[in-house]
């Protein structure tokens, strides 16, 4: 498998199904002399600053330490949760709704979009 | 039969999607200034955007991901963030240009200032979106869409001379007025090619469930829609170039263009035109917000879809809730809604590439594609065109900025 094309930025959904972001970042564990193994998945929007500059991920993090609605900026997958790897995901054995993944889309859900009129039955 | 449906639908929705405040300002303003000369950048543009929408449908019929999906999977995050970026700029500016459309339509009618109508047309376009599925959101705007036709009713009942038409078809160079030949013939360009078009078709097959049998059906839609809504530009062009140039009206302003359907219609022309406008902004408004929706919620791989109630793509509905908000707020705080367009559409052209070559790479990846992958043709054609758009407004907008605008 080629981490790059086959797991990097890759869709992430769960065992339902449901999207919960992407593989932002990839963490590998060195072993000596032996070739590096993957260790887990990383998500969120720290990953992604990161890869762009350093300096991004630092001021994102303040950002973030005064409004959070995350409790991490990144959320690792370890790579033992990996179900499945097709070529349209990678499927996580986990409930999106219960991971860091919908921190936003909880809150959101809960504060914004369902005090609007019309935002569908009020049931799960 | 199913399939001739779909068929019809899609032309249906292409006509809505396509024919909007770009069109309107920029066909007007080439028609009042040049009369049929400038319609050669308009055919150019036609092939190259039936080429460049027929692609993404493909691309998504057969690989079943839409665009942004597809680009980020493949190139990564670090070279999609630069296209990602443009286009949602892209996307605020033409969803503010429509808004405007909308306000001045309505500002037609009532009288009242055009910043007024920014907040009800804001909520109203909201309201839509929030509202209704993906299906009804398609039919009810292409429906009303066909009153653009009212353009090429006009434009026929004009006579226009058939033989001076037919020479504007071919490119020549401008007699006066350089400057503001080539920054309408970019924005004309630009009016045609918007990118938001692709992002929302592309995404639409995908939330249709469209499959590698919807290949011929999509290639129909391409060509049929595209070709349909470019002949509602054409007749913006010609009844401009009848109705406004031989008294000397240039258009600078949605005023002016008002003005087009007046001789044919004497009593119900400017009502004609504001409602007509207003529809052709409307459908185009609600295609812009799915279109920076779609496209923010895949880069990050939310859960995207319009089909969805919105309490299961809160992020999603925050995207076009709040793109809506901040265009609205560019025509409230008095940004010129007709100059704004014409910016617009000139950056379209410009922006182009960064469109049209990831795209471009993907549709040539056998990997990917397998048999449907593009041709030599498309790849021609594609290139050259795109190459020709950039080169003229590289030129042209500078000149434009020098010489003091295009009004």
């Amino acid at each position: 498998m080629d981490l790059v094309r086959d797991v990097l930025d890759k869709q992430l959904v769960d065992r339902e199904g449901t999207p919960m972001g992407r593989a932002d970042g990839v963490v590998l564990e060195l072993r000596g002399d032996l070739p590096p193994r993957v260790d887990a998945l990383e998500t969120g929007f720290a990953v992604l600053a990161e890869r762009l500059h350093p300096r991004l991920e630092e001021w994102l993090e303040k950002i973030r330490a005064r409004w959070s609605v995350r409790k991490t900026a990144r959320y690792r997958i370890p790579w033992s949760a990996v179900q499945e790897v097709d070529p349209h995901h990678l499927q996580i054995a986990v409930r999106a709704f219960d991971t860091p993944a919908y921190d936003w889309e909880r809150w959101l859900r809960d504060h914004v979009i369902r005090r609007l009129p019309g935002a569908g039955d009020d049931d799960s | 039969m199913k399939k001739w449906l779909q068929l019809t639908l899609g032309i249906l929705t292409s006509v809505g999607g396509f024919f909007d405040v770009g069109n309107i300002a920029t066909s007007t303003q080439a028609g009042a200034s040049f009369r049929f000369q400038l319609i050669w950048a308009l055919l150019l543009a036609t092939v190259l955007v039936i080429f460049l929408v027929e692609m993404s449908g493909r691309f998504a019929a057969v690989s079943r991901k839409a665009l942004p999906d597809a680009i980020r999977e493949h190139f990564g995050f670090n070279f999609w963030v630069v296209p990602f970026a443009v286009l949602t700029l892209l996307h605020l500016l033409t969803l503010g240009a429509e808004i405007g459309g909308m306000c001045f339509a309505l500002h037609l009618v009532s009288g009242l200032p055009v910043q007024v109508w920014a907040p009800v047309v804001a909520v109203l376009t909201w309201l839509f979106l929030w509202r209704s599925t993906f299906s009804t959101l398609e039919n009810s705007t292409s429906l009303l869409g066909f009153l653009t036709l009212a353009f090429v009713v006009a434009a026929v009942l004009h006579h226009p001379p058939v033989r001076e038409v037919a020479a504007g078809m071919l490119p020549s160079l401008p007699r006066h007025d350089a400057a503001q030949y080539w920054l309408i013939a970019v924005s004309l360009i630009g009016s045609v090619i918007a990118p938001y078009l692709f992002y929302f078709y592309s995404s639409g097959a995908v939330e249709d469930g469209w499959d590698s049998t919807y290949v011929g059906v999509n290639r129909g839609i391409a060509t049929l829609g595209m070709s349909f809504g470019s002949l509602i530009a054409l007749g913006a062009i010609v009844v401009a170039g009848m109705a406004l140039a031989p008294r000397g009206i240039q258009v600078s302003d949605y005023h002016q263009a008002a003005l087009v359907l007046t001789d044919t219609f004497p009593f119900w022309g400017f009502a004609l035109f504001a409602v007509a406008m207003g529809i052709a902004c409307l459908g185009a408004a609600i295609e812009v917000s799915l279109a920076m929706a779609y496209t923010t919620a895949q880069t990050f791989g939310w859960g995207w879809g319009e089909d969805l109630e919105p309490r299961e793509d809160a992020r999603f509905c925050l995207v076009y809730t709040g793109a809506i908000a901040v265009s609205a707020l560019l025509i409230l705080f008095g940004v010129d809604p007709f100059k704004l367009t014409i910016l617009t559409m000139a950056i379209n052209a410009a922006a182009l590439p960064f469109v049209a070559i990831p795209f471009l790479l993907l549709m040539n990846d056998a990997k990917i594609l397998g048999e449907h992958k593009n041709g030599w043709l498309t790849n021609t054609v594609t290139v050259l065109i795109v190459l020709l758009a950039l080169g003229l407004a590289v030129v042209s907008i500078p000149l434009a900025v020098a010489g003091g605008g295009g009004g």
